[in-house]
């Protein structure tokens, strides 16, 4: 069932209630008149902890990419002991085929300072840092306009809407990255935040006791906090109405799928783009009624469901639930940020692997041992099997090195590893037909997967 | 990548009377950038961005200006500078023009269309033209894949480039 009304596309024009290049940045007296700050106002006048629980209480999900249930997230800050606590949130955008954010942040900005302002309400949180990746440099600049803005507006700064924090005028700032996928994992980009490399720190101790500068810390994504205003208007049961229920039989304490989703779609379809829907919808009917099919009226041959990290759904995978208990249901990792990239009959596969494992050999941050060395020899590997010197055990060796590397496997610290990991796998396990046609064509003697031992 | 080592232990610093990080710049950053966040360490890379901004690089002279400025050593500001792919520790061209090479861009050709423009300019990617005016790089997803292949020239992105028309967009540039 299609979404009744656009609810994070309202103020950006989005098929099927408007035409993309009508799309233009919804000022702060725009953005006013259609209800704006509305949600923030109402939620002053609530105790902190009452918004915390109606956020809980929708069970909205995580949109950046885990899919963690932000109002328990919320609720494991410690007391409040009077000094500083913060607000990271993630705009470094950097997953490959995921574009939805920047959407967001070049037409509805304020749609998002609504959220960070009723975000730092709840959770007594003085300080926001909007950590945006070094490359959206116009991104950036309608950013910093937006916050001037919504100073003006009293939203943060002196006699603030939220009145005082911790004793403090709440502040609100961007901050700009400077080309680093990793930092957009969430300790990474604290370390980047307090001006070191982005390396992952060891959890636990976990952000929200001991985050950015040794203080609780919140971190959330875009649209995670662009979807607190709509909720705090329309309340948990609308939330809940759209989307899909959690798994039959499940408990309770397992999160469900509810609410809308910005799903960005590219790749060789007719209308690529980002279009907001129900949790739920399947592949089909995104790229059929979306995005107008596939792209001269080719086949389809896979697609990528939520950035390249999440793995691959197969050719009869087609008709895939798009929620986030995808992973379970199709074989790949999970619903990622819903950047799906569509792929038709003609695509190399073999190609395409050796693009997504390089790009984690190049973004790897070093730091850990099986992801530095072990994505780069996947990418050498790959690389040689595209050209045609690949053998049959180079395909098993691909497995062996991928299922050795990730924090799942437990070998590194964060989940970069299981990224390149989960994608190599699926794709491995999904198109192995594609895999073996390239290395057959060739007359090697196989070597053992370990030569010496 | 992030984690190739730089020779900086013997790294030789070029260095001249002038500084890169001068007063007006300091004032602005100490009236700007500094008040924003709760440890001088965390402008590092404001700090780098401002100096960039303003010179094109940043050379290892001006990180020695950034580490004094923002009361650090001289090996932090470099362990930071030299970790993020932004941050050009070498001169780079009047343009930088960095071609998305990531999944959707490649499925939507790029690779001819970075030929060209290698051809074009006569280089190779990471290289920057005779004349200091191009310099060519392939950059990992730039974050807009639904009007892929995309490019980024210094801070402006042209997005559903073709070969020709992005050819004659550098012929435009001044």
């Amino acid at each position: 069932m299609p979404l009744a009304e656009p609810i994070l596309c309202k103020r950006i024009p989005t098929p099927p209630w408007g035409d993309p290049r009508d799309r233009a940045l919804v000022t702060l007296d725009q953005y006013l008149e259609t209800d704006g700050y509305q949600a923030l106002r109402q939620a002053v006048k609530t105790d902190p902890k009452d918004v915390i629980d109606l956020v809980k209480a929708s069970e909205l999900r995580g949109r950046g990419g885990a899919g963690f249930p932000a109002g328990m997230k919320w609720s494991f800050l410690p007391p409040e002991d009077g000094d500083r606590r913060y607000l990271a949130i993630n705009c470094d955008e950097a997953e490959p085929g995921t574009f939805k954010d920047r959407m967001i942040v070049d037409f509805d900005p304020h749609i998002l300072l609504e959220g960070i302002a009723i975000c730092m309400h709840a959770c007594r949180l003085d300080t926001a840092y909007i950590y945006i990746r070094g490359e959206y440099h116009a991104q950036a600049k309608t950013l910093q306009h937006a916050v001037a803005e919504a100073y003006k507006y009293s939203v943060f700064g002196k006699d603030s809407i939220l009145g005082q924090i911790n004793g403090r005028d709440p502040q609100c700032y961007v901050h700009r990255g400077a080309g680093a996928y990793i930092c957009g994992e969430e300790t990474a980009l604290l370390e980047s935040l307090e001006g070191k490399r982005g390396w992952p720190r060891i959890k636990p101790p976990f952000p929200a006791v001991e985050g950015a500068f040794a203080r609780p810390t919140i971190i959330n994504n875009v649209e995670t906090l662009a979807m607190v205003g709509p909720i705090v208007l329309k309340g948990a049961d609308w939330f809940k109405s759209m989307g899909t229920q959690r798994p039959e039989g499940a408990p309770p304490t397992v999160p469900a799928s509810f609410g809308p989703k910005l799903y960005g779609v590219s790749g060789h379809v007719n209308r690529p783009g980002v279009y907001e829907d129900e949790l739920g919808i399947t592949l089909s009917e995104l790229i059929e009624n979306h995005c107008g099919g596939m792209r001269n009226g080719k086949k389809f041959k896979a697609a990528i469901p939520g950035g390249i990290s999440m793995g691959i759904l197969g050719t009869d995978q087609y008709d895939a639930k798009l929620d986030f208990d995808i992973g379970k249901a199709y074989g790949c990792l999970g619903l990622g940020t819903a950047g799906v990239i569509v792929m038709d009959e003609d695509t190399d596969i073999v190609a395409a692997t050796r693009n997504i494992v390089r790009f984690f050999a190049h973004e790897s941050c070093g730091q850990c041992t099986p992801c530095r060395e072990g994505t780069a020899w996947m990418y050498k590997l790959l690389t040689r099997i595209e050209n045609g010197g690949g053998t049959t055990n180079d395909l098993d060796l691909l497995l062996e090195l991928a299922g050795s590397m990730g924090s799942m496997p437990g070998t590194t610290i964060c989940g970069l590893a299981d990224g390149a990991n989960w994608a190599v796998r699926t794709i491995l396990n999904k198109f192995r037909g594609d895999f073996e046609k390239r290395v057959r064509k060739q007359r090697y003697v196989s070597l053992p997967v370990a030569a010496t031992r | 990548m992030a984690w190739i080592v730089k020779n900086s232990a013997t790294m030789k610093i070029d260095r001249r009377e002038q500084p890169w990080l001068d007063d007006a710049l300091k004032a602005e950053l100490e009236a700007n950038v500094l008040p924003s966040y709760p440890t001088k360490q965390a402008a590092t890379l404001p700090v780098l961005h401002a100096v960039q901004h303003k010179h094109n690089w940043i050379p290892l002279q001006a990180i020695e200006e950034v580490a004094d400025f923002l009361g650090l050593s001289h090996a932090q500001v470099m362990d930071t500078a030299t970790f993020y792919e932004d941050f050009w520790l070498k001169p780079k061209g009047k343009y930088l023009i960095m071609v998305c090479q990531s999944i959707t861009c490649e499925l939507m050709g790029q690779v001819g269309l970075l030929e060209r423009i290698k051809a074009k300019l006569g280089i190779d990617v990471g290289q920057t033209t005779q004349d200091g005016r191009f310099t060519l790089m392939a950059a990992e997803c730039l974050g807009s894949c639904d009007t892929a292949p995309v490019a980024l020239v210094n801070e402006k992105l042209y997005e559903s480039i073709t070969a020709t028309n992005f050819e004659r967009i550098l012929d435009d540039l001044e």
